[in-house]
């Protein structure tokens, strides 16, 4: 983490500024900061040790939900316990400080393709030499009893599962995991593990479900996972209970320090398996069960929901009785934030091209209303806001529900924060998500109770299991496949391509627009349902190899039905396929519908030619296209209609599917970094963008296209129906630092975002350019073509400028001076 | 007004294919020549630094100024010009093809002389690297492009801001466009040179909430000879404003320096205009630091180089800043004045 970018807001007389940096908080950080990442192998070697265990051995006759669950415990279990100097929150979420835990059985196998070569990757790991054997023979040992593996090196699918790894049509994520959660932390803090384990036990003991009727045998294999987990997950916070006692004996040890420690071991024998006490015992519940949480599936998006709700009840309580006061309690949430530095994703520098800077997104939200619609913002929100501004760190992802009765300070503070420059919070726009929510069958109470998974997903907190990051889809590439017969155009190669997608006609038999629009429709209901298949068999394979008793523990729901969330437990079931390339697409839809149907300038096959050959010899009618056509994000209705159209098309194919749990496909338009991956394979497109180009990013404008400024993205944004989106989608802005500093930056954006909201937007995540950002933009002026920088009476495009003009404006950013 | 019929349109003027053929700088006299309907440029939205709250600036074309450091320069003329932005050309030759005069002989090079102004060119352009300066819009279509962006000035406090150029050259239609946005509830600000006929912007003037004013040389001949123009009437117009601010036909007054190294930055300069100003009582001033944003501009209408201005450091401003402070003034910096003094806002 950069560390000007952690400089807070110069006090000024009418902001209140964020509290300083306690010591405390600046040392882990600085530890944070300064350890390089690494790779933990305490997992896959776990599981190696509980296979050869007696106790292992026999876990072979167990039904696989029990054998899986046994391993998790003994994994649980058998970790060595690690409490880190001057933290208040304890529990290591892997061996070492900051690292990857390994996922054998799911997406961790990719690593190996860089294994050799793990310090010279632009995110470098450090891992021994023994290490990297071990990784290897795991990889090699474990590849075929993957999901992955499972799931497709069969007769017929083996062609899917290589061409995962290509990945032009879509990515099926689902592959490496499922993660994506917001478990019921609710439930973890109020009620604790043992209210569950009880009902567990009790099912077991009765041997039916509450109605009476007798548990089948899967029910009955359920109800002891979820035991089984519980006590793993118990051994776990007696064994750091242990380590804080021991420390707390070590000579040398500060008086202050031992009482924290002992304090942190009494937390840690009581919850989470009894309802937190305190403030800071609910975080230590949650930060448990979120470590055993990441252990067991994988460790993308696995959320914490709305703490400002959840621990609101404890926090009003410790201020009431005098444990409390603000500041610690800042201290402690910092103290929380920051465990979840303690882990990052693994993936191979290929795989990164599509998720890059992604991180895992452990997301807070705060914010919102209650079930009837009221606001709840309250001293915890505001607070929680002020922990990360303190932390500043890659992790958590941080969220605020926005609705019409959000009130000023709210919207201020969460200014503030984008104003340091770390892209959060992002926020999201009530109004809108909560209908979305709707239409995928959500009552009206629980889509208000939405938390955010990850970087936009949707779920209801603690009911909801959302394969939310199940696959990204190429949308652009479906109007390639429709002027080709399914086919990708020929590549430098020339030479005809395998058809890829559906055998629609040829060019020349689409006589009108419609009939374009009709081929594309069928490409998209084609990529969509191969996309399905694949998941398909992924989740027979999670069914089987790979439940998830902890993920079921916390997902309302499972202990009613007896049923793993692989198996559809979850009260509400959704797999969730989400679309680059929005904006390309219905960009390219209007230029094909003027240059070809309108304006006739050319029949639809001479211009599919000219797309074919990457507009070679017609380079003016590309820039034409790319710099004078509509385009969508300048609050032009006729063209954004377009958008619509595109989108539309893709949420249609997908809600028409069921996911074989019961539960609904719903779309949403994020793309992570798979606009630059999808774009590598994508050829040239009728907007005038080049073969291979990167596509558009979520439902931003394409590049180079914003001409009217930040008001019109967002009111063509807004004026899209979402009301189909119910895994959401990404607006990312750019601003430059200079232009939203200060006191009149925080009125400025706050403003213009509820504005948005009110017209209906969703979601807006806001980038502050600073100056290091610029340096990159001067460099390649390809990286933010629509920058503004505007200083009063003038105004201009970044790229625009003179080479010393950017450098002026480069040291003036650096040092915050307009 | 009666004014508006002596003036020939600007946009008649090009139709007619007035005499583009000289790039210098002509100061037009602002007292009475171009009352007619402006040409704008452009209109752009989410302008933070240029009255309160968020903005939308409407930029007229045509000044009766020529300041040395202008990084504008495509404000200066009230006819339409055309531009050639080097780095945006592909070379394609389409302009060349598409002129109907032959004023086209070469790429980037148009021949003055033949250009009847005709836009072929610009309009066949595909990269947008020959650029019209300069639309013939009407109070309604300008309208329709501010209209989107009123709810936002609602909840930001914001409003419109007339910019350029010299919007005040163009009375009728300034006043035209005022009324129209008061009448919406839209706050209205203009931003001038000062240099403008009293007589001519009275009705203006009375419907606006805000009136942004340049104050940058205050030594006579110095001002002749970096703004091409005498400043009497500047100073005369502000001492006038401000004596009739007591009352209520007129707009708040808000002065702007333009502080510009060795130019507008010496000492005696900002202590002149201090004591003028708070011998007027106005108490409030916005200092805007010289940016050098490059000569792009200057060159993209063919004209000379701008002059070698020094950059600005944080000392100087820092310098000019406690100066005027300690002359007595309240100093800000762009976007981050108290208006709340001013209480702006429709009557
Ligand atoms: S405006 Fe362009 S096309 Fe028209 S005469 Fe001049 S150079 Fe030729
Ligand atoms: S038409 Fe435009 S891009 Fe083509 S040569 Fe002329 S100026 Fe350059």
């Amino acid at each position: 983490m950069d560390e000007r970018t952690s400089r807070t807001l110069a006090p000024r007389p009418d902001l209140k500024p964020f509290p300083e940096r306690t010591e405390r908080i600046s040392a882990i950080r600085y530890e944070l900061l300064s350890t390089p990442y690494s790779i933990c192998l305490e997992r896959p070697k776990l599981f190696d040790r509980f296979a050869r265990s007696p106790k292992g051995k026999a876990a072979r006759q167990e039904h696989p939900l029990v054998r899986r669950a046994q391993a998790l415990a003994y994994v649980f279990s058998q970790r060595r316990p690690h409490v880190y100097p001057d933290e208040l929150i304890v529990g290591n979420m892997t061996s070492k400080r900051i690292a990857s835990n390994y996922y054998q059985e799911g997406g961790s196998v990719n690593i190996v393709e860089d294994v050799w070569r793990l310090k010279h990757r632009a995110i470098p790991l450090h891992l021994s030499l023994g290490e990297k054997a071990y990784l290897v023979s795991v990889a090699a040992r474990k590849g075929v009893t993957s999901v992955g593996g499972r799931a497709m090196l069969r007769p017929g699918r083996v062609s899917h599962f290589i061409d995962i790894f290509r990945a032009k049509r879509h990515f099926v994520t689902e592959e490496a995991g499922v993660g994506h959660q917001v478990g019921d932390y609710r439930m973890v803090v109020h009620e604790g593990l043992r209210s569950v384990d009880e009902e567990a036990a009790r099912r077991l003991e009765s041997g039916t479900m509450p109605d009476g009727v007798e548990l089948t045998k899967d029910q009955e294999a359920f109800f002891r996972s979820v035991r089984i987990a519980i006590e793993g997950i118990r051994q776990m916070a007696a064994n750091l209970a242990g380590e804080a006692e021991r420390q707390a004996q070590e000579p040398g040890i500060s008086l202050e320090r031992r009482e924290e420690l002992l304090e942190i071991a009494q937390a840690c024998r009581w919850v989470p398996y009894e309802p937190a006490r305190t403030f800071q015992e609910g975080l230590q519940a949650i930060w448990l069960v979120h470590i055993a949480f990441n252990l067991e599936d994988f460790e993308q998006g696995l959320s914490f929901g709305r703490l400002d709700q959840i621990l609101y009840p404890l926090y009003l309580a410790d201020i009431e009785e005098g444990r409390l006061t603000e500041e610690p309690a800042c201290e402690i949430l910092a103290s929380f934030c920051l465990k979840a530095c303690e882990t990052l994703p693994l993936y191979s520098e290929r795989i990164d091209k599509f998720f890059s800077g992604g991180g895992v997104a452990q997301a807070i939200t705060v914010g919102g209303t209650d079930a009837e619609g009221r606001d709840v913002a309250n001293e915890l929100t505001g607070l929680i806001l002020d922990s990360y501004a303190q932390v500043l760190t890659r992790e958590p992802a941080l969220h605020v529900r926005v609705h019409p009765d959000t009130p000023d300070w709210l919207m201020r503070k969460a200014v503030q924060v984008i104003q340091l420059g770390t892209s959060r919070p992002s926020l999201f726009g009530d109004p809108a998500v909560v209908r979305a929510l709707e239409t995928a069958g959500m009552s009206t109470e629980h889509a208000r109770d939405y938390a955010v998974i990850g970087c936009v997903e949707m779920a209801s907190q603690g009911r909801t299991y959302n394969s939310s990051d199940a696959a990204l889809f190429n949308l652009p590439l479906c109007l390639e496949l429709a002027l080709n017969q399914g086919r990708r155009f020929p590549g430098k190669r020339a030479g005809q391509r395998k058809r890829m997608g559906a055998a629609t006609p040829p060019v020349s038999e689409m006589k009108s627009f419609e009939d374009v629009l009709a081929a594309f429709r069928a490409q998209v209901a084609d990529g969509v349902a191969d996309m399905v298949k694949v998941i398909t068999w992924l989740e027979e394979a999670y069914r089987i190899w790979r439940p998830t008793p902890v993920n079921s523990i916390l997902t309302q729901g499972c202990m009613q039905s007896g049923k793993d969330v692989t198996w559809g437990g979850g009260f509400y079931d959704y797999t969730s396929v989400q679309a680059a390339g929005l904006a390309d697409t219905g960009d390219s839809l209007y230029a094909l519908m003027r240059v070809v149907f309108d304006e006739k300038r050319f029949s639809l096959p001479e211009f599919v030619e000219i797309l074919k050959s990457d507009f070679r010899d017609h380079e003016p009618l590309r820039v034409e296209l790319a710099t004078r056509f509509p385009r969508y994000g300048n609050g032009d209705p006729e063209v954004d209609a377009m958008t619509q159209v595109a989108a539309d098309m893709y949420s249609d194919a997908v809600i028409s599917h069921h996911n074989s749990r019961g539960g609904l496909y719903i779309p949403g338009f994020y793309s992570m970094t798979c606009h630059i991956g999808f774009g590598r394979k994508t050829g040239a497109l009728p907007d005038g963008r080049h073969a291979g180009a990167r596509l558009s990013n979520g439902l931003a404008p394409a590049d180079g296209t914003e001409r009217q400024g930040p008001t019109a993205v967002l009111r063509s944004a807004a004026s899209l129906d979402s009301s189909k989106w119910s895994n959401c989608c990404a607006l990312n802005m750019k601003f430059h630092k200079g232009l939203v500093q200060g006191e009149t930056g925080v009125r400025a954006l706050s403003s213009l975002f509820r504005n948005y909201f009110d017209q209906g937007g969703m979601q807006v995540q806001v980038n502050v350019l600073d100056a290091d950002m610029l340096r990159a933009a001067k460099e390649d002026p390809k990286l933010y073509p629509d920058l503004v920088v505007r200083v009063a009476g003038y105004c201009a495009y970044f790229n625009d400028l003179q080479p010393a003009a950017k450098d002026e404006i480069i040291e003036r950013t650096a040092h915050g001076i307009g | 007004m009666a004014d508006e019929d002596r003036g020939k349109n600007a946009e008649d003027n090009v139709g007619a294919g007035a005499s583009p053929a000289s790039d210098s700088p002509v100061v037009p006299d602002p007292i009475g020549e171009l009352a007619g309907k402006p040409l704008i440029i452009s209109v752009q939205h989410f302008c933070l630094h240029d009255g309160p709250g968020i903005r939308s600036l409407v930029f007229f074309k045509g000044c009766p100024l020529r300041c040395a450091w202008c990084q504008n320069p495509e404000t200066w003329r009230a006819q339409a010009e055309i531009a050639f932005k080097a780095h945006l050309c592909i070379g394609c030759g389409t302009c060349v093809d598409a002129c109907p005069h032959g004023a086209l002989a070469e790429i980037g090079r148009r021949d003055a002389e033949r250009c009847r102004l005709c836009f072929t060119c610009t309009e066949a352009c595909p990269s947008e690297a020959l650029h019209r300066f300069g639309l013939p819009l009407s109070v309604e279509d300008v309208l329709a492009r501010l209209r989107p962006e009123f709810p936002l000035f609602k909840t930001s406090g914001g409003g419109v801001t007339l910019s350029g150029g010299e919007p005040s050259l163009f009375p009728g239609f300034a006043t035209a466009l005022a009324t129209a946005l008061r009448a919406e509830d839209v706050h209205v600000a203009m931003e001038t040179s000062g240099r403008f006929s009293p007589y001519r912007t009275a009705q203006l003037l009375r419907h606006l909430d805000l009136l942004l004013y340049d104050v940058k040389v205050f030594d006579d001949g110095l001002h002749q000879k970096l703004c091409g123009a005498s400043n009497e009437r500047i100073k005369a117009n502000l001492r006038e404003l401000a004596a009739a601010a007591k009352g209520d036909e007129v707009p708040a007054l808000w002065p702007r320096l333009p502080l510009i190294p060795d130019m507008t930055d010496a000492r005696e300069n900002l202590l002149d205009w201090a004591a003028f100003l708070l011998k007027l009582g106005i108490d409030s001033l916005t200092l805007i630091p010289y940016h050098r944003l490059g000569a792009s501009k200057r060159g993209w209408l063919g004209l000379e180089a701008e002059p070698d201005i020094s950059e600005l450091s944080d000392s100087r401003i820092e310098y000019a800043r406690a100066l005027l402070a300690d002359a007595g003034l309240r100093v800000f910096m762009p976007g981050e004045e108290k208006w709340d003094g001013l209480q702006p806002g429709p009557a």
